[in-house]
């Protein structure tokens, strides 16, 4: 039976060192429950001292030696509440005071959360040695979750690198579209219109060369609207409804047409879509295609259909009711 | 002679019957009590390298609301007349771009439709329902002129099960999202919850989120105004089970592709595999366990690429039973609902077809659920026991003991250690404090009662008793 000690012993040590991780984690909470009056009043010190800062006064409590953490949480904070001129003079007192650097610094952890953490504080930033900082990151760093941040970062800022690079260094054609890809390639459209129109022309597959005429919607620019008619008229439905979705964003009047027409397109989704679109763009002389698509064979053309009367002409509907 | 060496004979079988069982109740205990500590250490791993959520993808999400997949929240609802007003007020006070709220009146014998109609200024509809999943009758459904997004269906009484379904068929959203309708779901339970959507390739069919006991803490208008511990002890052990589940277990579960259940308090689903399944299964008392199982099940039958995920952050607040009435009826639902499943699906069961799902997922809940309960209530009677008639080494007795107790203590505090570490969310040093020494006091004498409970969920699924015993609440802020 002398066997049986190791399980005892091993559970013992096991349990003992727990007991002891949540022993001191309690101790750390309680302390910081004690301190949290003076923290609360310190940090209100550091934010009123940059607010004076940033003001061309002289700072309250001079000499005073804040800790970077503790400063950086306040300038993230202020950084949210300032606009324009005092936004910029902040950014700079901060990065005067050493805290860009700590924050670069920090990029260069080893764990992914720091530098995720780093991220974001360089995108409150915003300066250029940032913006290099996280293409840096974008473009090099080791884990896709860190590059993947970084790229959003610098879409929040504006600063997105064409979109080639951006689905190269994401390596976005190896794997299957999703929500994010979508998000990112709609933020680089307005900047890169030309270029999202000339990654059409690589020989994609459906489904991004579907991704890509959905994200040129967004680029604000009248001049792709032929283009989106040229996608709505592909054989690929995934493509006709990306055409449809990004008319929709788009907005411009030489769209209606074509939208109309695509109310009577072969493929279910292609009719919903164009459902949609019709009260995106508000198409009031899309109402008699509507309300034929009422009596459709698909249950969800004729529930769309239904839903865009409702918004298009109600007053039609309240006289023919409601569909069966 | 011959009727001594018989004796004789008759009682070494005896020894050799008890040592027997002895050995196999402390393998079985020392097994789940190793599952545990590898659930507890892969969780650990999955927060450490874990990044919270992004404020930039979150600013994207915003910017690019229609990304985010419009989600219907199903909320059956059956005599809730005292509060059904103020949750559907939180839940169409839910941050998300897009969501409707369909609220299931299952049949209240109550003034719960009535309060609806009155406080959101309800009309008639005449809302297509674009699947039939639910075997009862739909009454009405009501529209309010008030909420777009709100849509109330009145039905005859069929249990929880067909009133999601029934809610699930008139839902139009690609996710469905079924609640309880007591459940308090966080301001941005949903967004947190449908955020592995934004990084799927559409492979995902799932999501759960971790579940904690609201009671104690102060509620109003169905919303968590702060968070506080019940003085009760039998809720404070529930919230150490409710973290071990949530934090540990299911976190791990999730990371091995092994999750088998998401709580019916909150789950986020796509609505077409839902459709496809035909929702849940009826006559189950264990329906959200089912369905989930279900899901492996009707995926991999079909070959069909797919993935169940977990978010680990709180994204909904329940209200535990307080009394032991209402925690037996619980437990032994709880029990009663894992066999059914366990009886539904047994040719999953060491089944490669299916995988780690029936290779190792459903193994371990023969173990959890079946042999677990019973393994361990004998071991703590028989090792004593065979210690006493000098069968066993008192060692042995000793050893069933750390392993069983001892350690069962160390895994609840090591899971508060891991939510204090990375969530925080107990109020006070003071309430960490409350919360470790009931982990470590619910091993002595209401872990044994939970099993006692278990058992009798055993016996009711071995009656075939399909009686729903209401879990008495005493409301939030009792």
């Amino acid at each position: 039976m002398t066997s049986l000690w190791p399980i005892i012993l091993g559970s013992g040590w096991i349990v003992g060192a727990i007991l002891v991780i949540f022993a001191v984690l309690v101790l750390r909470r309680f302390l910081d429950e004690r301190s949290a009056d003076a923290r609360k009043k310190e940090d209100a010190k550091i934010t009123r001292s940059y607010l004076r800062r940033v003001a061309g006064h002289p700072p309250e409590d001079k000499g005073k030696r804040w800790s970077a953490s503790r400063r950086l949480v306040a300038v993230s904070h202020l950084q949210s509440l300032l606009r324009g001129g005092d936004r910029s003079r902040l950014m700079q007192i901060a990065e005067f005071d050493g805290l860009l650097t700590e924050t670069l610094r920090r990029s260069h952890s080893v764990g992914v959360s720091n530098r995720v953490d780093a991220i974001r504080l360089m995108q409150r930033f915003g300066s250029e040695a940032c913006i290099a900082r996280l293409r840096q990151m974008m473009a090099r760093d080791r884990s896709y979750n860190v590059r993947l941040e970084a790229a959003f970062a610098l879409a929040a800022t504006s600063a997105l690198p064409p979109p080639r690079e951006t689905m190269r260094v994401l390596a976005m054609l190896e794997r299957a579209p999703n929500r994010l890809d979508m998000a990112l390639l709609r933020a680089s459209a307005p900047d890169y219109s030309d270029q999202l129109v000339l990654l059409l022309k690589d020989g994609l597959s459906e489904r991004w060369h579907a991704q890509l005429v959905d994200a040129i919607g967004w680029s604000r620019n009248p001049s792709v609207a032929p283009l989106l008619e040229e996608a709505a008229m592909q054989s690929s439905s995934e493509i006709r409804c990306a055409a449809l979705r990004a008319a929709s964003k788009l907005g411009q009047p030489c769209v209606e047409e074509w939208v109309k027409a695509k109310l009577s397109d072969p493929e279910s989704e292609v009719r919903v879509q164009a459902a949609n679109a019709c009260v995106a763009l508000g198409l009031t002389s899309a109402v008699d295609a509507l309300a034929h698509l009422r009596s459709d064979e698909h249950l969800w053309v004729r529930l769309r259909a239904e839903q865009a009367l409702e918004q298009l002409a109600p007053d039609l509907l309240a006289i023919t009711g409601k569909a069966a | 002679m011959n009727l001594a060496h018989f004796a004789s004979q008759s009682a070494s079988v005896l020894e050799h019957v008890i040592f027997a069982t002895a050995l196999f109740c402390f393998a079985v205990v020392l097994l789940r009590n190793a599952i545990g500590l590898g659930q507890l250490l892969v969780a650990t791993w999955v927060f450490a390298t874990r990044i919270e959520p992004s404020e930039g993808a979150r600013d994207l999400w915003t910017r690019y609301a229609d990304l985010a997949l419009p989600v219907s929240v199903v909320a059956p609802a059956f005599n809730e007349e005292l509060s059904i007003v103020e949750s559907t007020k939180a839940l169409l006070a839910l941050e998300y771009p897009e969501h409707e709220v369909i609220v299931v009146n299952d049949g209240s014998t109550d003034a719960t439709l009535d309060r609806l109609i009155s406080a959101f200024d309800m009309e008639e509809s005449h809302r297509i329902q674009v699947a039939e999943l639910q075997v009862t009758a739909i009454r009405k459904t009501y529209r309010s002129r008030r909420y777009a997004n709100l849509l109330v269906v009145d039905k005859d009484n069929g249990r929880k099960a067909d009133a999601a379904n029934a809610g699930i068929g008139f839902a139009r959203t690609p996710l469905v999202c079924v609640i309880d309708a007591d459940s308090i779901v966080e301001p941005d339970g949903l967004l947190r919850a449908s955020e592995p959507f934004m990084h799927d390739d559409g492979r995902l069919v799932a999501v759960g989120g971790a579940i904690r006991v609201a009671n104690g803490s102060k509620v109003e208008g169905g919303s968590l105004r702060e968070i506080r511990i019940s003085r009760n002890f039998i809720p404070q052990f529930q919230v150490c089970e409710y973290l071990r589940a949530f934090l540990t277990a299911r976190v791990a579960n999730a990371h091995t592709n092994t999750l088998m259940l998401i709580s019916g308090a909150f789950g986020l689903f796509r609505r077409s595999v839902l459709i496809e399944m035909g929702g849940y299964r009826h006559d189950t008392v264990g329906e959200d366990l089912e369905l989930v199982t279900h899901i492996h099940r009707h995926m991999r039958e079909r070959k069909r690429s797919y993935r169940i995920a977990f978010v680990p952050d709180i994204v909904c607040w329940t209200e535990a039973p307080a009394s032991l009435e209402g925690l037996a009826n619980q437990r032994a639902r709880w029990q009663q609902g894992a066999l059914e499943t366990l009886s539904f699906h047994r040719r999953m069961i060491f089944n490669p077809r299916y995988g780690r799902i029936g290779m190792i997922a459903l193994p371990q809940m023969i173990l959890e659920d079946l042999l677990g309960p019973p393994a361990e209530l004998i071991g703590y009677v028989l090792i004593p026991a065979a210690v006493l008639l000098g069968i066993l080494d008192p060692m042995a007795a000793l050893v069933f003991f750390f392993v069983s107790v001892v350690f069962g203590c160390g895994l609840s505090v090591g899971t508060l250690a891991l939510e204090e570490h990375q969530l925080r969310r107990t109020p006070t040093a003071k309430d960490l404090l409350r919360i470790g020494w009931a982990a470590i006091v619910e091993n002595f004498g209401y872990r044994q009662l939970n099993l006692w409970y278990r058992l009798k969920g055993v016996r009711r699924y071995a009656k075939r008793d399909s009686t729903w015993a209401a879990v008495p609440r005493e409301g939030f802020n009792a």
